[in-house]
Order: C-alpha cells, then sequence, then structure tokens
C-alpha cells in the first residue's frame, strides 16, 4: 500500500486542482454573460443593415453585385476556434466539421483556402498541409470593429482577386450553457436565403433577450437611390460581411466561455471525488499504521513479562 | 415614439450603437453632398463620405457625430445609419 506521505501529497495536489478549475469556471461564467450581453449589443446593427439590404432587394437589381454571383474558384473556410483549449469537445468539433464539409464537397488541400481564427483550428490544418492562409489569434472578448474589420478585408481581397468564389463560415453555435453547435454558414456569394437565416438566427426564440415584438418594417414600393445603386451596394455588402463575421464571432466566444465553464465545473467535481477517495484511503493506511503500533508495543510488553 | 415632429434615427456600427431614438433633423455629409433630413422624409438611400453628422432632437441638445463612410437609409419615417 501506498505510503502515507505519497497518498497525502494526491490529496493536496487533487484539492489544488480543484481551486484552479473552480476558479477557471468562475472566471467563464463571467465571460460567458459578457458575451452574451456583447451579442444583444449588437443586434439593432445588424437587424437594420439586414432589413436594409432586405428592402433593397426588393426594389433594386441587386444580383449583378459580384458579391452575390456564383463564381468558380476555391472554396474558403473561415473557421473560428478558441486559442486555449480546456473546453470540451468544443474545438474538435469545428475541426470535424470543416473536414465533413470539405469531404461532403468532394474538395481537397488543392482547392480549399483556410482562415482561421484562434490557434486550435489554424495549427491542426496547418499540420495537414491545408493552405491555411491567414491566422487570426488573441482576439479578445471584447471583439473590436478593427478585428473584424482585418478579417473581412482578407476575405473580400481574396474574392476581388478571383482566388475564391464561395467563402463559408465555421463556427459554434450558442444554443444553450450546456449546448453548443457546430454550423456553417454561407457568405459568399451573399444569397437571400443568408440573410433570411441571419435575420432568424441573430434574433434568439426565447429567454430574455427574444424580440418584444414584431419589428419588420414594410418595404416602401420606390427608393430614391443617390447616387446609384451598384455604389450603395458596394459599400453596404461589405458590411452585411462584417455583421456575419461579428455574430459568429460572437456566438463562438459565448459557446468557447460556456463550453470551458462546463469543462471546468465536471473538472472540479471529479477533483472533489478524487481527493475524497483519497482521504478515505488516506484514513484507512494511517488507522492500519496505528492498529500496527498499537500491537507492536502490546506484543512487546508481553514478551518483556 | 416617433410623433408628428420627429423620425426615429438610429446610428450604429457593428459592435456599437450610438444614437437610437426620435430627433426632429439630422445633417448627414452624403457623397452628393450635405443633406439635412426633416420627419416625413421620402424613401431613400446613400452612402455617406467623412464628416460630421449633426443630429437635432427635440429632449436633449445638438449631437455630433464623426464619420469616414457608412450607408444612409430612410423610409417610413425611420432613418438608419450603419458605420
Amino acid at each position: 500500500m501506498a505510503s502515507l506521505k505519497n497518498i497525502k501529497l494526491k490529496i493536496q495536489s487533487y484539492k489544488k486542482t480543484g481551486t484552479v478549475t473552480h476558479a477557471m469556471e468562475a472566471v467563464s461564467a463571467v465571460k460567458m454573460r459578457k458575451s452574451q450581453e456583447r451579442a444583444l449589443g449588437g443586434r439593432s446593427y445588424a437587424a437594420a443593415a439586414l432589413s436594409i439590404l432586405e428592402r433593397l432587394s426588393g426594389t433594386v437589381e441587386i444580383a449583378r453585385h459580384s458579391l452575390l454571383q456564383e463564381r468558380p474558384g476555391k472554396t474558403c473556410f473561415l473557421m473560428i476556434t478558441s486559442d486555449k483549449g480546456l473546453a470540451g469537445s468544443l474545438n474538435s468539433g469545428i475541426i470535424r466539421r470543416v473536414e465533413r464539409e470539405i469531404s461532403q464537397r468532394g474538395l481537397d488541400k488543392s482547392n480549399v483556402v483556410i482562415l482561421a481564427i484562434g490557434r486550435r483550428g489554424g495549427d491542426f490544418f496547418a499540420n495537414r498541409g491545408f493552405d491555411v492562409r491567414e491566422k487570426y489569434e488573441n482576439l479578445s472578448d471584447g471583439i473590436s470593429e478593427a478585428d473584424i474589420r482585418k478579417v473581412t478585408e482578407k476575405i473580400l481581397e481574396l474574392h476581388s482577386a478571383k482566388e475564391i468564389g464561395t467563402c463559408h463560415v465555421v463556427y459554434q453555435n450558442f444554443i444553450s450553457t450546456f449546448e453548443q453547435q457546430p454550423s456553417v454558414r454561407q457568405l459568399i456569394p451573399i444569397t437571400k436565403n443568408m440573410i433570411a437565416e441571419m435575420i432568424a438566427g441573430i434574433r434568439p426564440v426565447r429567454g430574455k433577450y427574444a424580440p418584444q415584438k414584431d419589428e419588420s418594417v414594410h418595404a416602401p414600393a420606390f427608393y430614391t437611390i443617390e447616387p446609384d445603386a451598384d455604389s450603395v451596394l458596394a459599400v453596404l455588402l461589405p458590411r452585411l460581411l462584417n455583421i456575419a463575421v461579428f455574430h459568429a464571432l460572437l456566438e463562438s466566444k459565448a459557446s468557447e466561455h460556456s463550453a470551458r465553464m462546463v469543462a471546468m465545473k465536471s473538472a472540479t467535481d471529479k477533483a472533489k471525488e478524487m481527493a475524497h477517495l483519497y482521504t478515505r484511503q488516506f484514513n484507512k493506511v494511517r488507522q492500519a499504521a496505528i492498529t500496527r503500533e498499537v500491537s507492536e508495543i502490546t506484543s512487546g510488553i508481553e514478551a518483556m513479562k | 415614439m416617433a410623433d408628428q415632429n420627429t423620425f426615429h434615427l438610429i446610428i450604429a456600427s457593428v459592435g456599437e450603437t450610438f444614437f437610437d431614438g426620435a430627433a426632429s433633423s439630422a445633417t448627414f455629409p452624403t457623397s452628393n453632398g450635405e443633406i439635412t433630413v426633416l420627419p416625413h422624409h421620402e424613401a431613400f438611400v446613400t452612402t455617406l463620405q467623412a464628416g460630421k453628422i449633426l443630429v437635432h432632437a427635440p429632449s436633449h441638445e445638438a449631437k455630433v457625430f464623426e464619420v469616414t463612410s457608412g450607408v444612409l437609409e430612410i423610409s417610413a419615417n425611420r432613418a438608419t445609419v450603419l458605420l
């Protein structure tokens, strides 16, 4: 049986691990709430931009713009993972989803371009010889507009260079604290379907952030457009991409923190359980040692008689 | 919300909403020159260039927002600016 000292050390180390994971759990809980609040803050912008495009699409021939057209070229995946691990199956879920998308579309290394937000996903595909064009790491939780611009400008650059034809974002959709779902959303070409999906996705169905009433405004029959539709679209469409990326990032951040919180919660529970188990064993060994000592003493006394 | 003499104005960027409320008039630096929007403007879409947005609201003093680019959309007595 293990010595008393060894068991004591083990108990201590489990307790320390438990303290650390408990602290991480608390930190993740706070960050999770903040991410969810930020997701709400971005809503009015997203809803406004989407409804403008929705209304415009009714009155103007918008299909001419290159961002709205199917075009041949490589497929770009913007994958959003976390920089750090310890978040359960969060990152592996994204990686598996990207792999599945690639094989389902019959693509291979030669016609896939990967943009990776977060270290985990980028490293995985870089190690397997994929074309990881750009890695964005250490994005803070307070996602700034500049961060998003960097990403969307890269996508637009690749698109206008005719290198990529389509672009998809793969991210963890936040359903609840205990449930996240790897999701794929098309970024380019921008379609009406995608816009409708985004509007539906941005407004949660239930919970405190659900819309209070129907906020939709009916499209006017006719718009005065200045200077012309093309230049308005040229400004509006990149903003729409910004929103899509921003939204996916927020969802991922909220998912990351919830997944980590849950993972850390179960780690804390396990650490407690193990510490309890080893305390039992410690007591048993200690009792055995005491019993042995007592019996040695009594047998010594017996021998002296 | 908006009564006869005001219109609903939203000025927002991706992460932040700068203004969301009733305004009595607002001046925008559009790509075709400066325009001032009053309540019940016709349905209108245009792009903004670098300059200042000046918002007059009944409830408080005039507000100024610096912009570099954006889209202005007006319909049904609602003006939306996306920066």
